[in-house]
């Protein structure tokens, strides 16, 4: 198991220079001059642009650039993000966190509520219930997410006024940026609690709530598929008739028995799903103004800030590598006949 | 065979339902089970016998029902059971072990947590005192380094083993009967042996009632006191497994005696009955067995024969010397 963690882990900087390289390659299509006219503040200077092409080499044949580059990342400096006005690192600091946080209380929901509806509909195979809950997962998927976000922050927050857009609330940016609020995580609702300050803790929550039931309903609708159509599998396999002829109850037989069976499936698809939302939730970041890694990375990428984009893939590419070793970790949790070797 | 029997099947009836029409599957079967007695039920694929044991503890698929009859446990009618009275019947009182032993078992739990869900389901003991009779259980059935094989999973047990491991779990709660459907199909001949072996040797233990599943009529003979003969899903012969051996009677249980292989003699082809089982559903009148009998009249083909008592036996055959 430690061998093959290790073993998946030093493929994680061939993965990242693949990307990384790839990306970089593409941006070189952009002339000098478009690469450097982000960094000009005035553009009536008509030497700046030159002065900054020359400072950093950007004629420079590819891979001496991308090399620089490289050198540059293995002492940490990503460089600086004009879209975000901070440097690379810093942005990804901030901004990775929520939209970890998003995914996470996202996934949360898609689980729990999709293994119950699934395993749910399964049990009653063709009765009301499993069409009930086969409408509103066909329902779901077909609901493209950019309507779903728009149509719930109309009603939730232009009608209610409930759930607002943004991150935290103003107060709230003046609690955590205050002398008195200790930043742990970075994550925000695990620092409100460890700060014991119940109100940041509610309203870093009721930010969430929108983003992430937006992005639950498409997930949920395949996971409701996938437990479903697993727990009907199982559910006429061998072992399940051997659990009902022990005499254990229907519960038993159904919840311990098929049910830790047909959890396999899910978790490959929960962590593919999870690693999406990790580096796509940029539509819905943008439509609830939602401060996320997503968010930043569109901001860089219309502004063609290079930096920014080569610091997102690569931090992107990263959280792939390993979201996949987590999963494949899990696997063992629950299939004992898995073994990482 | 004067003892009460500890079960009672009565005109058996169980069909499928297949485009919604039902069709029967197993016609009518009656018998009775003596207490610590080893009844064989023989047959070919699609006979009936592995339905009609699911029926018994109504672990039946689902299409498939029963639609009439009785099953009587000491007296007590089972297929009238409500579910929760049926659990404390299951596994307690009838168990049973099935085909295929490593399909079987929970892949994903150990084989411990598996015995002893078993035992905490029906007796009142803490998990501990359930993990030291799971131990012993596994001992009884001839697994060695018991303790360490609990906290194994099946894929870590060959075929032979699982099966072991699931006669430990079926007479963990020493139960009146335990039906054996078809044990050792899926294992080699000589595992093969050792199973029935064991199943034998526990029922002779426990003065246990077996109903022992097979095609194989030459294993059948090894355990059972009593054989009955299934085609078609009707009971074509039963007698004691000494005289049934002795004097075949029905055409069926004669075809089958003669194709069986003997170390003895060693002919150019094995016997074989011609023809093909019926299949459930199809439309005869007669004797079920009538396409494929060397002995049959014009009267087999439009009448079903009664079964017939002779002595101990019974046999459903027109045929004049059989009676």
């Amino acid at each position: 198991m430690v061998r093959y963690i290790v073993r998946r882990l030093l493929l994680l900087p061939l993965v990242v220079l693949g990307v990384t390289f790839l990306l970089f390659f593409l941006t070189q299509r952009l002339s000098p001059e478009m690469r450097a006219s982000l960094y000009v503040k005035d553009p009536r200077q008509m030497g700046a642009l030159e002065e900054v092409i020359r400072q950093y080499g950007l004629r420079d044949n590819v891979f001496k650039q991308y090399g620089r580059w490289l050198s540059q990342v293995a002492h940490g400096d990503l460089g600086y993000s004009p879209s975000a006005n901070m440097p690379v690192a810093k942005a990804l600091k901030e901004y990775l966190p929520a939209t970890v946080q998003l995914a996470l209380v996202t996934m949360m929901l898609v689980v729990f509520f999709g293994v119950w509806f699934g395993a749910f509909s399964a049990v009653h195979k063709d009765k009301w219930q499993d069409s009930l809950a086969r409408v509103i997962s066909v329902g779901g998927f077909s609901l493209p997410i950019f309507v779903l976000g728009l149509l719930l922050l109309m009603f939730f927050y232009g009608k209610l006024g409930w759930f607002a857009p943004g991150g935290y609330s103003f107060q709230t940016d003046m609690i955590i940026h205050g002398p008195n609020f200790h930043t742990y995580t970075g994550f925000l609702l695990i620092d409100a609690l460890l700060n014991g300050n119940g109100r940041v803790f509610m309203d870093v929550l009721s930010h969430l709530v929108l983003p992430a039931v937006t992005l639950c309903i498409g997930s949920f609708a395949l996971m409701v598929r996938v437990m479903r159509s697993s727990m009907l599998e199982e559910l006429n396999k061998d072992y399940v008739r051997t659990a009902r002829a022990k005499g254990l109850s229907k519960g038993q037989v159904i919840y311990k028995h098929a049910g830790k069976n047909a959890i396999i499936p899910v978790i490959t698809l929960a962590s593919i799903q999870f690693i999406r939302l990790l580096g796509g939730t940029v539509i819905v970041e943008t439509i609830f103004d939602y401060p996320g890694i997503g968010r930043f990375g569109v901001l860089a990428a219309q502004q063609l800030d290079i930096a920014g984009i080569l610091g997102f893939s690569l931090m992107v590419a990263v959280l792939f590598v390993l979201g996949n070793l987590l999963s494949d970790i899990l696997y063992t949790a629950v299939d004992p006949r898995i073994r990482l070797d | 065979m004067r003892e009460a029997p500890v079960l009672q099947v009565k005109d058996l009836q169980v069909s499928f339902t297949v485009d919604k029409k039902p069709v029967p599957v197993v016609r009518g079967l009656s018998y009775s089970l003596p207490a610590g007695k080893v009844l064989a039920v023989v047959g070919e694929s699609g006979s009936g016998k592995t339905v009609h044991a699911l029926s018994i503890l109504r672990l039946l698929p689902p299409g498939a029902q029963i639609s009439g009859g009785e099953v009587l446990y000491k007296g007590k009618d089972v297929s009238a059971c409500t579910e929760k009275e049926l659990q404390r019947v299951r596994g307690q009182q009838i168990s049973m072990i099935f085909q295929d032993p490593a399909a079987s078992l929970n892949p994903v739990l150990t084989i411990g947590e598996q015995l002893t869900e078993t035992l905490l389901a029906h007796k009142k003991i803490t998990k501990l005192q359930a993990r030291q009779e799971a131990a012993q259980l596994l001992e009884k059935v001839g697994i060695t380094d018991a303790q360490k094989r609990l906290d194994e999973y099946p894929f870590q047990f060959s075929g032979g083993m699982c099966q072991r491991v699931m006669i430990a779990m079926a007479l963990a709660l020493s139960p009146d009967i335990l039906i054996a459907d078809e044990p050792t199909t899926a294992l080699d001949v000589t595992i093969q042996a050792q199973i029935v072996r064991l199943i034998k040797q526990l029922q002779e233990q426990a003065r246990m009632s077996v109903i022992f599943i097979t095609h194989n009529l030459a294993l059948a003979s090894q355990v059972a006191d009593e054989i009955l003969v299934l085609y078609g899903g009707l009971c074509m012969e039963q007698a004691p497994a000494d005289e049934l051996f002795a004097k075949p009677l029905h055409p069926y249980t004669q075809g089958l005696l003669a194709s069986l292989a003997s170390v003895n003699t060693r002919p150019e082809r094995l016997p074989a009955i011609p023809g093909q089982p019926p299949v459930a559903g199809e439309n005869f009148a007669g004797c079920p067995f009538a396409p494929r009998c060397p002995h049959v009249t014009d009267k087999c083909r439009q009448s079903l024969p009664p079964l017939r008592e002779i002595g101990a036996r019974k046999v459903r055959c027109f045929w004049e010397s059989t009676k």
